[in-house]
């Protein structure tokens, strides 16, 4: 034993362990926190896209006078998107990302781990953020359509202009969740071989049998992203309130 | 005579079996200040709101320059771009401000130019003494700005014929006043109106025809001097003086 309490290249303790292996495999575990935010990111941004227009077709409405066309197919995106939505919040992602990933390679579809890894990520945030914006756009007053509707307005740009635009607003705290529960959820896509930081923690791991101090670092890691993201998104948010006050236009007031 | 701009024939509407408008029948011409009273839950909302659209009535037609107002979608925005609402309750766009208000419809509904978009929105916005609070959002607003703002919103449009629903009914007292004076103003530029009103003396004043309803009819249409001073409908009456004794 020696007085080296903190010994980097013979580790005896836990603490040891935790710091030596962080550093063996640094590389790896850049890579991985990479992997996982790059998988996070892009699978959290595109399937808040996906989640805003299914949640908009969620929301239409067949009007009488429409021809029959618009009727059929509006009813039919209803229905699909109805369907997509309850199937990917009824499974687990763990389930769906086996599923898609073998289900298309036995299909002979080519993708890599990574792709894939991002796919089953952009379907299930897709999924949960459906139901989150047909729940904002609920919240908003009707009245704010209404006021549209009554100068022409197609319920369309209606949606664009008026509704998202508020009901965005109000969601933003909930879309900042769903990015810190992807950042977290991407570390089950290791079952599909991307090399997140999971991933890189279990084989960093398996090489000496420690698992506990392997995780360990990754935990690190995963918490101080949720922990800057977390303060970020606050900080975001805040600045997006907007000023309580305005500026007269002075150059207005005659005649007054 | 003036030519008819809506005729509302044999209009009916149902919510499910509660039938709330019955059998209405009514001529707009052009510059007809119309102003609308009666008890509540007779279907004076329910009637401007299947004028423009917002409720689809379950009986009769909507004639616009004798043209019949369909269920097309296309159609009907066409038609509301013509026919403008001010509502109880404002219903400013929160996300906007009052000149953003004011310039949306127009650039979106009539594609008109940002330069004219803007110069018709401080025209307006003069006009209802609102022009200074351009950059002001409607919640910083008070109701009677606010409303003020709704109007100028909706002259805006250039609209043939304007409807308003009680539209100083959800106004703290001392804001009644700036916007019957707004709306005085209006009727003396021959803009047509139909608006639904419990402000008596009001109606009085600025109608050049008053329509007084009950359940669901039409129960008397007559210049307001005859309304307000020697009703014919028995039901009126009564209303009348219920109103007057507070
Ligand atoms: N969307 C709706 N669904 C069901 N019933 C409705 C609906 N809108 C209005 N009603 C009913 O229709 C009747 C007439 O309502 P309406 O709002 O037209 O009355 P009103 O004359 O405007 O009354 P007020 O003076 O109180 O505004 C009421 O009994 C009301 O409950
Ligand atoms: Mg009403």
């Amino acid at each position: 034993m020696t007085m080296n309490l903190f010994s980097q290249t013979d580790p005896t303790n836990s603490l040891e362990w935790t710091w030596f292996i962080a550093n063996k495999y640094s590389s790896m575990f850049i890579q991985g926190t990479y992997l996982t935010l790059y998988t996070a990111v892009i699978g959290t941004l595109v399937g808040f896209l996906l989640g805003y227009l299914i949640g908009v077709i969620q929301d239409m409405k067949v009007n009488p006078g429409d021809n029959a066309l618009k009727k059929v197919t509006v009813r039919l995106l209803k229905t699909v998107s109805g369907a997509y939505v309850e199937i990917f919040r009824d499974t687990p992602m763990i389930v769906q990302a086996m599923i898609i990933y073998y289900g298309l390679r036995q299909a002979n579809v080519e993708m890599t781990p990574v792709f894939a890894g991002i796919l089953v990520t952009v379907l299930n945030t897709g999924a949960y953020m459906a139901e989150t914006v047909r729940a904002g756009i609920g919240s908003i007053d009707i009245g704010q359509r209404e006021g549209a509707y009554a100068m022409g307005m197609s319920p369309m740009k209606t949606m664009i202009y008026i509704v998202l635009p508020q009901a965005f607003k109000n969601i933003i705290p909930e879309m900042a969740n769903t990015f810190l529960t992807n950042l977290k959820m991407t570390s089950v896509l290791n079952v599909i071989a991307v090399q997140e930081l999971f991933m890189a923690a279990k084989t960093a791991g398996g090489n000496y049998y420690k698992y506990f101090e392997s995780y360990l670092v990754i935990a690190l890691i995963y918490f101080v992203l949720c922990f800057i993201f977390n303060k970020l998104f606050i900080f975001i948010e805040k600045g997006m309130q907007g000023s309580e006050d305005y500026a007269l236009a002075v150059e207005y007031m005659d005649n007054q | 005579m003036s030519e008819t701009i809506l005729s509302i024939q044999d209009l009916g509407k149902s919510f499910g079996n509660h039938e709330v408008l019955r059998k209405i029948d009514i001529d707009v011409k052009k510059g007809e200040v119309i102003c609308i009273v009666g008890s509540s839950g007779s279907g004076k909302s329910t009637l401007l709101r299947c004028i423009n659209k917002l409720e689809k009535q379950t009986r009769g037609k909507i004639l616009y320059h004798d043209e019949e107002v369909t269920d097309v979608q296309s159609h009907i925005n066409d038609y509301r771009s013509k026919v403008g609402m001010v509502f109880q309750s404002f219903n400013l766009f929160n996300n906007m401000t009052v000149l953003g208000n004011c310039m949306l419809c127009t650039r979106k509904v009539l594609h008109i130019s940002k330069e004219e978009a803007f110069d018709r929105a401080i025209t307006h916005l003069k006009e209802v003494g609102m022009a200074p609070y351009i950059n002001a959002k409607p919640s910083m607003l008070s109701g009677g700005q606010k409303q003020r703002v709704a109007i100028a919103r909706a002259l805006c449009m250039n609209p043939e014929i304007l409807l308003f629903d009680e539209p100083t009914s959800a106004l703290d007292p001392e804001m009644v006043g700036e916007v019957l004076t707004v709306m005085k103003e209006l009727a003396t530029t021959g803009l047509t109106m139909m608006i639904v009103t419990h402000e008596m003396a009001f109606a009085r004043d600025v109608s050049t025809r008053t329509i007084f309803m009950d359940n669901g009819y039409v129960a008397e249409d007559a210049a307001p001097e005859i309304l307000f001073t020697n009703p014919k409908n028995e039901r009126t009456r009564e209303f009348l003086s219920r109103y007057l004794a507070g």
